[in-house]
Parts: structure tokens; sequence; C-alpha cells
């Protein structure tokens, strides 16, 4: 599972906004095929290591690699092509477009569209189908021509999953995909994530320990911009220093 | 075959106009339509499709116009240059100009973009002024239609045989470019307007997607451009500059950006009010801004938005429903238009007779600005419109909203 | 020597008019995000309103009077035109405030008539000051300048002093945190929009007479203020400052030079062929193409440096 150079290797990233550090050296290996979930407090830097890793703000110091490919310093778009790609913590969609063209847009460049202006979107078959299966995988197949603007927000939590894994992408992260939703919403989110990232690698961030330790092979802890424990759900959960981070809000679910 | 339909009863609807309305004036109307329906979809191409406000949309049809134009004053030295096949070296010129100020205005998005393309109409228009041998100057360039060679025995001089090629070319052109909006370009236009940064994370550059819409727009909007000189045979810097800039935002908006076909309605509409009006009064610049104002403030949808909204309505079958309250909103609202319209009538007159005319007649009625009682009449006109307005609207909304359940 | 000063003192005094306008302008960016593309309309409204006032109760009170006008019906505007708009997005709110123009525009000459209107200069300040290089310089020239130099210590006091000055500038680095600190965010916006059109509007009372008061003057000046705002810095009230001042030297200066570029071309030794191609280019002379420079920074101030030329927002 673990063959060298393959899957996402993050080494001593680092982040500031002015004289504010937010990622201090982090550290983070996810073998190719692995579901890995970050943690760690509120603040502690965990959506900031997703945009410097997908390309939305350059790093200040460190290196990102993809399968042995250097992606420092690319743009998302660039990164996106090289297979990775991600969810938002804030829903962030298409909201005139209908589900389905949403799930299209997701799709359209690992299935062949490019920006071509020639030949018509259905053209497309392989490109239709794939919105459809996604869109049927996230049994949204009822909602298809309603714009995404107008979904409920729970409907709009399964649409930003369904865009990120629509194109295919071998590498996928997942900002708290199950944030504000009901147990039985989060229930069925999980089951979705497991579903579609199979035999891909997940990184995902969530606050919910209970779809954490259900889903995820590793763990990292996040805390005040450095990676204190990475590892098995059972070796973190014992983890002293994890204890120490977490002492107070979420210290009672640990244990 | 449905979605062809409309496209087939356009064609059709266009082989049957000019004899609907075969005079002098008709055509000289349907040809400034046909020329206004390319350039506001071509604008709405950005605006509407793809998020972009171009403020300086004009450039575009104005290099086509004068690239155009030059190559008009060609065939008149002799070069074989048929005088239908302009609109194609309009497209050109459109599309060598898109490709510059693109290339700097679609690095940005939104208000950015927005005052790029501000202030690349200013420079624009200083520019063309500095080059009078290239643009002409003030008075612009002229040319002469008829000279191009004839073709199966049209030289393309008359009105009519210039209805056939602005016909022709809007029908192409509006085709091509509703097929735009079919194509993976034209999703992913409605996706960077939507979320520019999410498209970014779904393997699109969107400056790359913003500045090949922008492209295509110019291409169209300089095929507007060949039309303009061939029917108008001048081009100056006045159909470059940020007014005719403002002239298709105003009449795209007003048709309604939200679908591909209310910029066609805009143009239709502006282009009636402007000559329909344009013989009556001078104030017709002032009534498409006041309803350009009204409209985005309550109705951002435009014309097409209030039509829409009325779909559901109907495939209910209760349009019946709402006729009576419709018809209650007609005089508050015919009351109110007078007033406005009296109002500005006379503000008007009284403009002119301080330049020196005599007190003449507003619209065939001989009413003295100079009195006090036809601005009162005016005035209360319009309040009582607007108090009828507050009563009648809210309850015609009501109906609506009870209607499109 | 002496007509070198009287070039600098008209450029400082069309530097400051330029700050009055783009002074507002930035406030309203800066708090608002909304670029109004009205602005330079109230600048004429200001001098027409001055106009009418003055020829009834005189200057000294048109000078007071015009400016709190036009400030209350900026305010309305923000109120029942802006705030409605503002959920729709900031596109929907250019379009809005590229309509008021519009209007503005069309009924000024409606009222006003289309020829420019005979506001005089006060009789007690239409005396000559003292004389530069034979020329003699107009007191109401230092009358402007006072007037603006009062009136940045009456914003930057304001803003220093009061509690909305405090708000203000709290809400030009941090919008969202003033909102969560339960200040009425609607109502304040509402006053800094009056009061940038107020200043608009004091612009045009004092630089209509001493200029012209037509239809065509809020067009004119009107996208050199965005030019000025943006290379200050959406936001920035001391980049407005500079950039006002820069451009007003620039305008002024360049426009005393009548000269030909081929002849200032071969002055560093250049010969270019007149008769060429490009003959245009050498025969225009560097006053008639200096006025495209606010355009050219405007336009690749935007495109490539957001933040202005010495600002810390992003448009």
């Amino acid at each position: 599972m673990n063959d060298p150079g393959s899957g996402l290797i993050v080494t001593g990233l680092r982040k500031s906004f002015g004289a504010l550090e937010i990622i201090k050296g982090v550290e983070l290996s996810v073998a190719k095929g692995e579901r890995h979930a970050v943690i760690g407090p509120n603040g502690a830097g965990k959506s900031t290591l997703f945009h410097l890793i997908t390309g939305r703000f350059p790093a200040s110091d460190g290196r990102i690699e993809l399968d042995g490919t250097d992606i420092t310093g690319w743009s998302a778009h660039q990164i996106f092509r090289a297979g990775l790609a991600r969810s938002f913590q804030v829903t962030s969609l298409f909201p005139k477009l209908s589900v389905f063209e949403n799930l299209r847009c997701g799709a359209m460049r690992n299935f062949g569209a490019g920006v071509s202006v020639f030949r018509l979107l259905d053209g497309f078959r392989p490109l239709a189908e794939q919105a459809e299966r996604t869109m049927e995988a996230l049994g949204l197949t009822h909602r298809r021509h309603v714009a995404a603007g107008s979904l409920a927000y729970a409907e709009q939590r399964a649409l930003e999953i369904g865009v990120a894994i629509a194109g295919g992408a071998h590498t996928i992260l997942l900002d708290e995909p199950t944030a504000g939703m009901s147990r039985t919403e989060t229930e069925r989110a999980v089951a979705l994530i497991r579903k579609v990232t199979e035999g891909r690698t997940l990184v995902m961030i969530e606050h919910d320990l209970g779809v954490v330790f259900d889903l995820a092979d590793r763990i990292s802890v996040l805390a005040d911009g450095k990676v204190i424990a990475s590892g098995p759900p059972d070796q973190v959960r014992g983890d002293a220093a994890v204890r120490t981070a977490y002492l107070g809000a979420a210290a009672e679910v640990l244990t | 075959m449905k979605r062809w339909a409309p496209w087939i009863a356009a064609a059709f609807a266009a082989l049957l106009l000019p004899h609907l309305f075969a005079s002098g004036f008709g055509l000289s109307l349907l040809n400034r339509m046909g020329i206004a329906i390319v350039f506001a979809l071509s604008f709405n191409m950005l605006l509407g499709q793809g998020g972009m406000l171009d403020f300086g949309h004009a450039i575009m049809l104005g290099f086509g116009g004068f690239l155009a134009m030059h190559a008009m004053r060609l065939a008149g030295l002799g070069w074989f240059i048929p005088t239908p096949l302009l609109p194609l070296v309009g497209a050109a010129g459109g599309l060598a100009s898109a490709l510059l100020t693109g290339w700097i205005a679609t690095r940005r998005d939104r208000t950015a973009f927005a005052m790029i393309t501000l202030g690349l109409a200013e420079l624009v228009v200083a520019v063309v002024l500095m080059f009078p041998s290239v643009f002409g100057g003030e008075e612009g360039i002229n040319g002469d239609r008829s000279d191009g060679p004839a073709i199966l025995g049209f030289d393309f001089g008359s009105q009519m045989q210039v209805y056939h090629v602005v016909a022709v070319w809007t029908w192409i052109s509006a085709l091509l470019m509703w097929r735009t909006t079919l194509t993976p370009l034209g999703r992913l236009a409605n996706a960077v307007r939507d979320n520019p940064e999410r498209v970014g994370f779904l393997g699109y550059d969107p400056a790359r997607v913003r500045f090949r819409v922008y492209v295509l727009s110019g291409l169209f909007a300089g095929i507007a451009g060949g039309l303009q000189a061939i029917n108008d045979e001048i081009m100056t810097s006045g159909n470059i500059g940020s007014e005719a800039s403002g002239a298709v935002l105003l009449m795209t908006f007003i048709g309604g950006i939200g679908t591909f076909w209310g910029p066609i309605l805009g143009a239709v509409l502006i282009v009636l009010l402007q000559v329909a009006l344009g013989t009556l009064t001078d104030a017709w610049q002032l009534y498409s801004g006041l309803l350009f104002v009204a409209m985005v403030v309550w109705a951002p949808g435009g014309l097409a938005g209030i039509l829409l909204a009325h779909a559901p309505v109907m495939r209910a079958g209760r349009l019946g429903q709402l006729v009576g309250h419709y018809l209650r909103l007609i005089p508050g609202f015919a009351l109110a238009l007078a007033g406005v319209a009296g109002l500005s009538e006379l503000a008007f007159r009284l403009e002119a007779i301080r330049g020196g005319a005599s007190t003449g007649r507003i619209m065939g009625l001989a009413i003295d600005a100079t009195a006090a009682w036809p601005w009162l009449v005016a005035a209360v006109l319009f309040l009582a419109g607007a108090a009828l307005l507050n009563r009648t609207f809210p309850q015609a909304r009501a109906a609506w909203q009870a209607a499109a359940q | 020597m002496e007509q070198g000063l009287l070039v600098v003192l008209n450029g400082l005094v069309y530097g400051l008019l330029l700050f009055m306008l783009s002074s507002g302008l930035t406030l309203i960016v800066g708090m608002m995000g909304v670029l109004n593309l009205a602005h330079a309309s109230f600048y004429m409204l200001g001098a027409y309103l001055a106009y009418s006032i003055s020829t009834v109760v005189g200057f000294w009170p048109a000078l007071v009077l015009a400016p709190l006008a036009v400030g209350v019906i900026g305010a309305l505007v923000e109120r029942y035109g802006l705030r409605p708009v503002h959920r729709h997005g900031h596109v929907a709110e250019l379009l809005f405030t590229f309509g008021l123009a519009f209007v503005i525009g069309e009924i000024v000459p409606l009222i006003w008539g289309r020829l420019p209107v005979p506001y005089r200069v006060p009789a007690v300040l239409d005396v000559p000051l003292f004389a530069l290089a034979g020329t003699a310089y107009p007191a109401y020239r230092l009358f402007m300048m006072l007037i603006s130099l009062a009136m940045f210590c009456a914003l930057f006091a304001a803003l220093a002093k009061t509690r909305l000055g405090l708000v203000v500038r709290a809400a030009l680095t941090h919008p969202d945190m003033v909102a969560m600190l339960g200040h009425d965010v609607p109502r304040v916006f509402t006053l800094v929009f009056g009061a940038g059109c107020a200043l608009a509007g004091l612009a045009g009372v004092i630089a209509g007479n001493a200029f012209t008061t037509e239809p065509g003057m809020a067009r004119s000046l009107g996208a050199i203020v965005f030019a000025v705002v943006v290379m200050g810095g959406l936001g920035s009230l001391s980049g407005a400052l500079v950039a006002s001042l820069l451009i007003g030297l620039v305008q002024t200066v360049s426009i005393g030079l009548d000269l030909p570029f081929y002849k200032a071309l071969s002055a560093l030794g250049i010969t270019v062929d007149v008769g060429g191609r490009l003959h245009d280019l050498w025969l225009l002379s560097v006053n008639r193409a200096a006025p495209v420079v606010p355009y050219l920074l405007l336009v690749l101030v935007l495109a490539t440096r957001p933040r202005g030329l010495l600002g810390s927002r992003s448009a």
C-alpha cells in the first residue's frame, strides 16, 4: 500500500498572512487509496492547509507532492488536472445552474469536453452518463432540473461533494462534508462518501469524531498550525499530546 | 425538431416583414432592429451568460464597423469586395479589437472588469480622435455600399436589398450565438458567472474562459458593426464611444439578461421607442433611462423575466385569474405615465422656448409651457397615478403569487 | 519661472478639486464596495443648484445650501434606490448607479437647458490677487484652495475624533466586524453616501463658477475621478490625495505643452518620417495625448495591480 512517491506528501509547509503565521511547518503523508482524516480544534489551520494544498493560496514555504510530482506553487486548475479535486466547507456551487449542469461542470474537464465552442455539450455521451451516475449516487435524480441555489441545505451539501467527485479525480479533499447536517443526513453522507471514494485517496477535514473513527484509515491531528499526531485511529485516540490539545471543547468525545 | 421551430418561424417572419412594412421608414426601422439585435445578443454573451459587465462594448462594434467601412471604400477603388460579405470584415475587426482589449480586461472579473472596460472606452475614443487619417476625426469616414461588385444583378444600394443582407446576417448570428450557449464554452461561461473560483477547482482557468467568451462576443459585435457600416454608410467616433456602449447596456437589460431571447425584445423595443418617440419628442433617452432604472430596482429580470414569471401560471391554466387584476393596473399606470411624460415634455418645451423657439405644440397639442397650469395638471396626474398604483400593484402581485403556486 | 509657478498653482487647485470628488467616492467605495458611477453627476448637481440658489439669495448661502441639498438627494438615493438593489450584488449596484448617471444627465439639461448657465464668481472674490508672469491671478482660486483645505481638515478631524468617524474607519478595514459590534451599518452607509455626495456637491459649487456649468461637466470629470480613486487604492484617503494632486498637476502642465511629438522626439535626438504611415502620431501634440494618461493608468493598474498604486484593498 505504501509505495514511495505515491499519494499526497506535504513537507515543511508554512503560510503567513502578514505577520501572522497560520501554518507552521506541516508534515503530512497520505498513501494512495487511504482514507485520511484531519482533525483539530477550531483555528488550528485545517481549512488553510486545504487551501494551500489545492492552490487557492500560495504557500510561504515548503513542498507539496502528488504522486511524486512537485505541485507546489501550481494554480488551482493545474492541480485539478494533476488529479486532485476538492469540496468546500462553505458551499460553493453554481447557484443558477441546475443540479445536472453543476455535476456536468464538475466532470467536464476530465471527460474530454475541453472549452470547445464547436461541439455541442449534449454530444459528449460519457460526460452526460457520468453526471447521471453521480446524480443517482447522491440521490438527487428527482431534483435534476432544480437550480442549485434553490436546493435544501443538506441537498446542497450532497451536491457540493458530488461536484468534487464527478470528475473522477484519484485524490479527493473534502472540507467538513457533514457540517450542519442532522444525524440521519450525516449517516447518509458517510455512506455516500464511502461508496464514491472506493479505490481513491480521500483526505477529509471533519469535526464529527464519530464520522472520523467510522471512516478514516488514518488520522492526523492539527493544532496551532502543526501536525501533532498522525496514525491509525486507536493510536491517535491514546495520544497524550492530542488530549492536551483537545482539552476543553472535544475532550470528552475522545474518551 | 422542436428546438429548431423558433428559428424556422423567425426565418419566415424575416421574409414576410419587409412586405408588411415596405415603406422606406419601415425598412430602415427593421434594419436598425436587426443590427441592434445582433449587438445586444453579443453584449449579453458577456453580461447575461458570462457575468461580465462591459462598459466599452461599442469598441468592438466600432472597430468592426470602421474596418468594414475601409473595405467598402476599397471596393469603391475597384477591389473585389462584395457588399454582403462586409460583415465578415467587420467580424475580423471586432475579433481583433477583442483580442487586444480582452487580453487586459478579462484578467479580472465583476467590478474590476467593469471598471477596466470603462477606462478602455474613454481611452479608445481618445485614441480614435488622435488618428484622423484612419478614423476621420470628428466627422468620421463614409462610403458607398453600392460601389461593391454587383451580385446576380443586385448592387445593394436600395433599402430593400440592405434589409435582406441584414436579415440573413442577423438570423445566422443569432443562431450561432444561441448554439454557443449549448457548447462546453457556453456552459463554462455560466459557471464562471455564478462562481468563478469554483471553476478554477474544476480544472479550468476562469480568466481563460472569460477571454474566450469575450473574443467570441467581439466577433459578433463586429458583425453588427459591419451591418451598421452597410446600413448607415458612415462610421464616426460616436459609434465607438461610451454612449453607444451605454445604449446597448440599456436595451439588453430592459429586454432581460437572464434568457437568451430577452435582449432581442429589448433591441426591438428600444429601437421602436427611439424611432416612434424620436419623431414626436426629444425625451426618448430620458424615458429609456427611467425605464432602465425602474427595471434594475423592481424587475432585474427585464421584460423577459416578467414574461417568464407567468409561464407557471399559464401551465396551470390560471392566466385568466390575473386578467382582472392586471386590467386594474392600467388606469394608475396610464395616469403616472401621462404625468411623467407631461412633465418631461413641458420641461423640454420650456427649454426650447428659452433657446428662442416659439411656444409651439406639445405632441400636437397647443399647450403653453410657460403657464403654471399645465405643470400642475401633469404633477396631479402623476401623483394620482402613483397613488392608484400603490393600491393596485400589491393586489396584482398577490394575485400572481397565488396563481403561480 | 513665474510662468511655471502659475501652472503649478493651477494644477494644485485642480488637484484639490479632484480630491474633493475622489475623497467622497473613496469613502463610498471603501466602506460599501459600491463604485458610484453617478458620483460626478452629484458634482454637476451641486454646481447647478448653487447657480439656482445664488440667483435668489446670493453665492454665500448657496455655498452652504447647495452641498446640503445634494447630500440629502444622495442619502435618499442610497436609502430608496441603492439599498433595495444591494441584495442583487455588486453588478446590480453598478447598473443602478450607471442608470442614475444617465437619468441625471438627461434631467439636468431638461431643467437648466443645454447651454452653459451664467453661474458667476461672487463680486468680492472676482478681483486679481497678484500678478504672475504678467497674468493676474484671481483671488477666487485662492478661495477654492482654502475651501478644499478646510474641507480636508474637517474630514480628517471628523474621521479621527467623532464616534461615527471611528465606525467609518473601522468599517473601511473590517466591514463584517463593525456589523457584528451592533452598529446600524445600513444607517452609517446612508450617512456616508450622503456625505460623499455632499462633498461632490461642494466641489461643484466652487468649481462651477470658476470653470463652466454645463450639462457635459459630469461626463468630462467622471472617468478621471475613477482613475484617481483606482490609482490611490480603493478606500485609501491619503492615496486618493496623492493621486488627485498628481493627476491635477500632470493634466494642467501638459495642457500648456502644444508641442507635436516629432518635435519632442527630435529634441531627444530621434528623427522620424513625418510624412510616413504614422504621421497622425508624429503630428499629435503632447497636450492632446496627455488626457489619455489617466485612463491608461486606470486600465493598467486594475489589470496588473488590483490594490491600486497606493492602496491596500482590492477591487
